[in-house]
This record gives structure tokens, C-alpha cells and sequence, in this order.
């Protein structure tokens, strides 16, 4: 009954092209996820956790077959080409060839591991695991699946949100069979929007639009370049840091868990065609979203019409 | 015995850092090469971008001073309206709250930086009982590091939505309007973060503190707390008389009352910005250009902002141990103790009825040049924008890890690898390597 066994499951962190956030995401977790995590995976290397092993050791133990694991958890963007990326003195390209084999799984955390992102724009040869943006040119063939069985799991974001990286590590060292969307992102967390959640959600409904930032009222969907209808992600589900999310704090959603993030620009607009914006909430065609935000306009929400502070309904 | 080369690649430090030593036939090191790798081009990506674009590009250099980087691009294009002629109004809210959420993530990287990547290594020269809680993974006082400055970034998230990576900072202002509840949750976290650096870090109050002087003072006053740990493991260790480098401080930008901006050559003069440099030179080992003040190599962090805001505590250790190990990391551990104790009063003097943004005008509006400096975790940041109508035609940023971990020029070795040679040990390398807050991925962006 090995299956049912809980193991404790060990874990290797490599970074790639990376500004590190999705390590500090991960380290800014709360104490409780964090201390359960430490307690159920054993962290091998993480570049910077641990002090009394050097990468070059566990990965000479497990080239030589001395040593096992089962996540192999990678942060940054990697390349196509030998000699460009490097991890603790070693070529990153053949770090992913040496050890593609021997991890159970493989989670590209954030979205320069999952789609390339902004280091991508720089450079051709730079890709994520098994995207290039939306192409299946990454740095695994297409098909390619760890000894699990399950391909490269993509845990997108700017950074990835500690739970989600959490959550998902946990999940899998469990025993759940997590089901993955199309570009191969938990739907746990990425079959939730950002505007799930989202405490402007009212604003929205009641077509009460912000013009302008710095206010508590209005959605910033129709003038401020929201993204929230139009990305995946549980940012105003699960909170970050525990108490917020920027839409609450009148920032837009700037789309960070898709993979055309670093192909956009303008993110504090929103690009209207003749007084539509040019992309409408997933899942409605653009006759629809124009019928009900016109009826939603023809009624006033008393209660919305003001500063909240003033409202007395 | 021949002489040797050691390659090391560092780990507990921010990103892919390489040193590498040459050393004498009795194995004391005459040279140190530091080498970066990685480098993802975020200048070549800034370029012929939409100028706000760079609220959200620049914080991604560093996943652990975005806010500073995202402090930079504001001060640079609220300086462009300026030098466009345009009137920019930032209210006073605006930069207390502004302030407050930086200084929260300088904070968090200090503690991080102290208990995750300093005291580690003492634990390789003394493996005694009485270091066990500050063993990774296991110790308490690493875990209840980690937690403290999990808790202090929420103060980022309550005001600017989330850390890390937000851009809630945008010229004209910020796009929150927080509550009362939010600004006293802020004073709740500061509050227990204040308890904890009293009696985990500093071992007596914080007004006692900041009243010392000298070192001998502060190991009779303390209670216990990890810097007594640290300070006693370094003079075990020899760590007060190694580490020295040229003794030249930098500070741009002034964050009151706690950092003043200054520079420190032979004396104390004002800061100059026509007199930064990114030398043209190439070196065989990197690919960072060295940059020089006055044509002189400069340190820049904690310690120099110490030095330039004139504190006498350390003026005082730097006329006895100067610039060693022992100063340049009690300094950054000093940091988060002088700016968490005004953190309060600037919360309390956020007046919320005055505007979170005032419109500026289009962006598009924009040409010609501009500079935003401010101050990061490491030391002094400068970003140097070139825009036209509002399109970003060049983007030149100097971390202050370009300042102390820089390469050679023709005159003078970087200012870390001068901190290096003549020592005589891997370890100790490496520790004196750290002490500078080592951030690869802001010296390679």
C-alpha cells in the first residue's frame, strides 16, 4: 500500500533567468502553510535555505544514483542553448537533461519557468519548461511527462502566489491527481478569475466605473486596464500576504498568470473601440456584455453612486 | 605548493554568483574575480516600451527590492513632468505611505538576510549547542525570522495590494485609499515587529539602543539577542579586522530622519549626480560595467548610510574596527531598527482626507531626461530614463550592487574584491562576500 503511505517527499529548487520573487513569494507564506510544508517535504537545496550541503554534492548523489526525489521545482526562465544559464556553477540545460528522468515531478513556479516572460523578449533561445508563451516550443519536447506520468506542472504568476506553490506541492505529495488546464496550470487555482472575489465586484455588476486610482469605489475594469475578468488566477480568493489583493487596493489586474503578460503594454488602460472595451469578460460574446452593461446602466445603485463612507443604504 | 585558483558559486545570497580566488603558495588570496551570470536584458527590454509600462517591467528586476526599483521608475517620471515644465502634486499622504511600504521591505530583507544567509555560516565554525536555534530549517530563531518578515510585507499588501511585485505607485501618487482599520492593522505589525528586535535581535528597548555609543556599551547592556551572538562569534573569529575595503561611502537620496544622503571620500561632501560614471571599460571576467564616483570606487548600504547621517555609534566603530565585517553587518542590522522605530510616527501622520492621486497630465506629453534615485535594501539605486513623447527610448539603471560588487577598473579593483584579498580562508571569503548583501540578480538585470 506504498500509495497510501504518507512519505516524507523531498524537493530540489533550481533557478533559472530569475529575479527570485517567486522564492520570496514562497518565503512570505504564512507561518502555518510554511511550518506544515517544512514538516512535510524535505527541501534538498533550495538555493537560499539551505547551508550544509552544496548543489554540486546532492547532484553528483543523484547522478550516481545514490540519491532519490520526487519534486524538481524549477524558478526562472531556462534556454535552448548549452552555456547560457547557469545553476550554482552548472549548466542549467543539462541540469533539466540529467535530472528529467529522475524527478516524479516537475512544477515550473511563476511565469518565466512556465512561458519565458520578459527575459524571453530579450532573447530567442529563452523559453519556459514546455511554453514559449503560448507556443509548445519550451525547453521539453511536446508529450514530454515525468516518471508520474504528468507533464510539467505550470504554476504561473509575477510572482506565483506562496499558497498556490504550496498547495500544489502538497496536493501532489498527497496523492491527488491535480487536473490541469490547457497550458497545463492547476485548475484548483487557475479555473478561478481574478475578479472572483474582487470586493469592487458591485462596481462591476452595477456598471459604476473608477476614472480615476486612488479610490475605494469604482471598477477598474472599464477605464484602468483591469485584467481581472480575463485572468486566471485565486488572487482575490486566497489573499496575498493573507490581507489583500491589488485590485482591492485599486490597482488593476495587469494579467500576470497568462502568458502573453510581458507582450502587453498600456497596463493602466483599458483599450476601448468605439466606447467598448476591445476585450470582454471570458466566456461572453461582445453582444452580451454590451446588452447587460447597457441594461445595468439604465437602473442607478443608490448605494454606489457616492463615496462608500457617505452611502447610508 | 603551487599556487591555486579556487571557482566558488555561492548559494544563500540573491541569484548566480561566482568568486573566484587566486591564492599564494601559502594559500592567503592575492586576487578575487566576481562573476555574475544570467543576465536577462531588462534595459534592451525598457527600450521603445510606453512609459508607464515601466511601473510594471522594472519592479521585476529583483523579487526581493521591486518596491524599490517601482520607487525609482515613480521618482524618475515625476521628475520628467518636472523638467517638462509640468507641475506634479504628490500629497503628503502620498509619500508617508509611499515611504512606509519601502522601508517594510527593506526590513524584510534584512531580517532575511541576517538570520537566512549570515548566521548560517558561523555555524560552520562553531558547531556548539548554543548556536542550534539558528540552524535552518530546524531552529527557532530561523523560523521565527522567517515569519517576522513574512509579517512586516503585509503592511505592503494591506497599502499596495500584495509583496511581491506590486506597481500600486504610479506618478500622481497611489492607486489605494486606505481605511483607519488598515492604517492601525499597519501599527499592530510594527508594533510586534518593534517587540520582536527588542527582544530577539537588540536585547534591551529601543530607546536604550539608540542611545549607545560604542560596542563595549552595547555588550553591557544587552540582555542577550543575536547580535551580542553575532558580535561574540565575530571577534572569536577575527571578523572585526577583515573585510576592509576603501573606506569610500555613498548615500543619494534621503529617507527622513533616518538616512541622510552624502558622499564619503576623504571627507564628507554633497552628492553629486554629474559625477557618477559607468566606465566604458570591459573586463575579460564580467559583464557589468564598473561605476565610479569622482572617478573613485564607493560602498554603498547600510553601512555608508550610517556613515553619511553622521550616527555616532558608528562613527565611533568605524574609528576602531573600520569598515570590517563586524561593522558592515551590524550596520544593516542597526537599519531595522532606526527606520521600524519611525515607521510609527510616519503611519500616524498619514492624514487620510487628503487625495491618494491627483491626475497628471498625458504621458504622452513627455520628453528629454530624468533621474530617480532612491534608496534599496543594499544602498543607493539610480534609475536614468530617456523618453520620447512618452516612449521610452533608453533605460539605464545602477544597482547598489553594481557599486559594490562591480568589477575592476584600470585604477581600482571593485570595492568587494578589494574587501577579499589577503584573506585566507574559502569560508571567510564568502562570509566577507555576504556581508555586502549580495544581490546577483540587480547586478546582472
Amino acid at each position: 500500500m506504498e500509495s497510501l503511505e504518507i512519505r516524507r517527499k523531498s524537493l530540489i529548487w533550481i533557478s533559472g533567468l530569475t529575479c527570485n520573487g517567486n522564492s520570496h513569494s514562497f518565503l512570505s507564506s504564512t507561518s502555518l502553510s510554511f511550518n506544515t510544508f517544512l514538516n512535510s517535504v524535505n527541501i534538498l537545496f533550495h538555493p537560499a535555505l539551505t547551508y550544509d550541503r552544496e548543489f554540486k554534492d546532492i547532484y553528483e548523489d543523484i547522478l550516481e544514483g545514490r540519491l532519490k526525489f520526487d519534486f524538481l521545482v524549477v524558478e526562472g526562465a531556462v534556454s535552448k542553448e548549452k552555456g547560457k544559464v547557469y545553476f550554482q556553477g552548472f549548466d542549467v540545460y543539462e541540469i533539466l537533461e540529467n535530472l528529467k528522468n529522475v524527478a516524479e515531478y516537475i512544477i515550473a513556479v511563476g511565469n518565466c519557468a512556465s512561458f519565458g516572460n520578459f527575459p524571453a523578449l530579450y532573447s530567442e533561445d529563452v523559453v519556459g519548461l514546455n511554453f514559449r508563451f503560448d507556443q509548445k516550443s519550451g525547453f521539453f519536447d511536446v508529450g514530454f511527462t515525468t516518471k508520474s506520468g504528468m507533464p510539467v506542472i505550470n504554476v504561473s504568476g509575477c510572482p506565483a502566489h506562496p499558497e498556490w506553490i504550496i498547495k500544489t506541492i502538497l496536493s501532489l505529495s498527497y496523492g491527488y491527481n491535480l487536473k490541469l488546464d490547457s497550458l497545463q496550470r492547476p485548475k484548483d487555482f487557475y479555473m478561478y478569475l481574478t475578479h472572483d472575489g474582487c470586493t469592487r465586484n458591485q462596481y462591476f455588476e452595477w456598471k459604476v466605473e473608477a476614472e480615476e486610482f486612488g479610490t475605494k469605489e469604482g471598477c477598474l475594469f472599464y477605464y484602468l486596464g483591469c485584467r481581472g475578468p480575463l485572468t486566471h488566477s485565486t488572487c482575490n480568493k486566497i489573499l496575498w500576504n493573507d490581507k489583500s489583493s491589488k485590485t482591492r487596493a485599486g490597482m488593476p489586474c495587469i494579467g500576470c498568470t497568462e502568458f502573453d503578460f510581458p507582450l502587453r503594454s498600456k497596463y493602466f488602460e483599458t483599450k476601448l473601440n468605439i466606447g467598448i472595451p476591445e476585450e470582454v469578460p471570458l466566456g461572453v460574446s461582445k453582444r452580451a456584455y454590451i446588452m447587460l452593461s447597457g441594461v445595468a446602466k439604465t437602473f442607478t445603485n443608490h448605494r454606489l453612486k457616492g463615496k462608500l463612507e457617505e452611502a447610508d443604504q | 605548493m603551487k599556487k591555486q585558483i579556487s571557482n566558488l558559486s555561492l548559494n544563500r545570497v540573491e541569484g548566480e554568483v561566482e568568486l573566484k580566488l587566486q591564492k599564494d603558495k601559502s594559500g592567503v588570496i592575492e586576487d578575487a574575480f566576481i562573476t555574475a551570470h544570467n543576465f536577462r536584458g531588462f534595459e534592451y527590454i525598457l527600450k521603445g516600451k510606453e512609459l508607464l509600462d515601466a511601473l510594471v517591467i522594472t519592479p521585476r528586476i529583483c523579487g526581493i527590492c521591486g518596491h524599490s526599483h517601482l520607487t525609482a521608475t515613480v521618482n524618475a517620471m515625476e521628475n520628467l513632468y518636472r523638467e517638462n515644465g509640468f507641475n506634479i502634486e504628490i500629497t503628503q499622504k502620498v509619500k508617508m505611505i509611499r515611504q512606509l511600504t519601502q522601508c517594510s521591505e527593506i526590513i524584510q530583507n534584512h531580517i532575511k538576510w541576517f538570520y537566512l544567509f549570515v548566521m548560517p555560516d558561523f555555524l560552520k565554525l562553531d558547531s556548539s549547542e548554543k548556536y542550534v536555534e539558528y540552524r535552518p530549517f530546524t531552529g527557532k530563531y530561523w523560523k521565527n525570522a522567517l515569519n517576522i518578515s513574512s509579517d512586516i510585507v503585509k503592511i505592503i499588501a494591506i497599502l499596495g495590494g500584495q509583496w511581491p511585485h506590486t506597481s500600486y505607485s504610479l506618478p500622481g501618487g497611489i492607486t489605494s485609499d486606505p481605511l483607519k482599520t488598515d492604517l492601525v492593522e499597519a501599527l499592530s505589525i510594527v508594533d510586534s515587529t518593534l517587540k520582536f528586535v527588542e527582544s530577539n535581535i537588540i536585547g534591551m528597548d529601543v530607546e536604550s539602543y539608540l542611545s549607545i555609543t560604542d560596542y563595549r556599551e552595547f555588550m553591557n547592556k544587552t540582555s542577550g539577542g543575536s547580535l551580542k551572538d553575532f558580535i561574540e562569534l565575530s571577534f572569536k573569529n577575527g571578523m572585526e579586522k577583515i573585510g576592509k575595503s576603501y573606506g569610500h561611502f555613498i548615500t543619494v537620496s534621503n529617507v527622513y530622519p533616518c538616512i541622510q544622503e552624502a558622499v564619503i571620500k576623504k571627507k564628507r561632501c554633497k552628492f553629486n549626480i554629474k559625477k557618477v560614471k559607468e566606465l566604458k571599460e570591459s573586463s575579460s571576467y564580467s559583464i557589468v560595467q564598473p561605476v565610479r564616483y569622482d572617478g573613485l570606487p564607493m560602498e554603498t548600504g547600510p553601512l555608508a548610510r550610517r556613515l553619511t547621517s553622521n550616527t555616532e555609534l558608528f562613527v565611533n566603530l568605524n574609528s576602531v574596527f573600520s569598515d570590517s565585517y563586524l561593522v558592515r553587518v551590524w550596520a544593516r542590522v542597526d537599519e531595522i531598527v532606526r527606520i521600524l522605530v519611525n515607521m510609527k510616527d510616519w503611519i500616524l501622520k498619514i492624514n487620510l482626507s487628503e487625495k491618494s492621486y491627483i491626475k497628471p497630465k498625458d504621458y504622452k506629453l513627455l520628453s528629454g531626461e530624468s533621474f530617480g534615485l532612491t534608496e534599496a535594501a543594499r544602498g543607493s539605486l539610480i534609475h536614468k530614463i530617456e523618453v520620447y513623447k512618452g516612449k521610452i527610448l533608453d533605460y539605464n539603471i545602477i544597482t547598489p550592487t553594481i557599486w559594490n560588487l562591480g568589477p575592476r577598473c584600470k585604477n581600482f579593483k571593485g570595492v568587494a574584491e578589494k574587501a577579499i584579498i589577503g584573506l585566507d580562508s574559502d569560508l571567510k571569503a564568502q562570509m566577507v562576500l555576504r556581508s555586502f548583501d549580495v544581490c546577483s540578480v540587480c547586478l546582472v538585470h
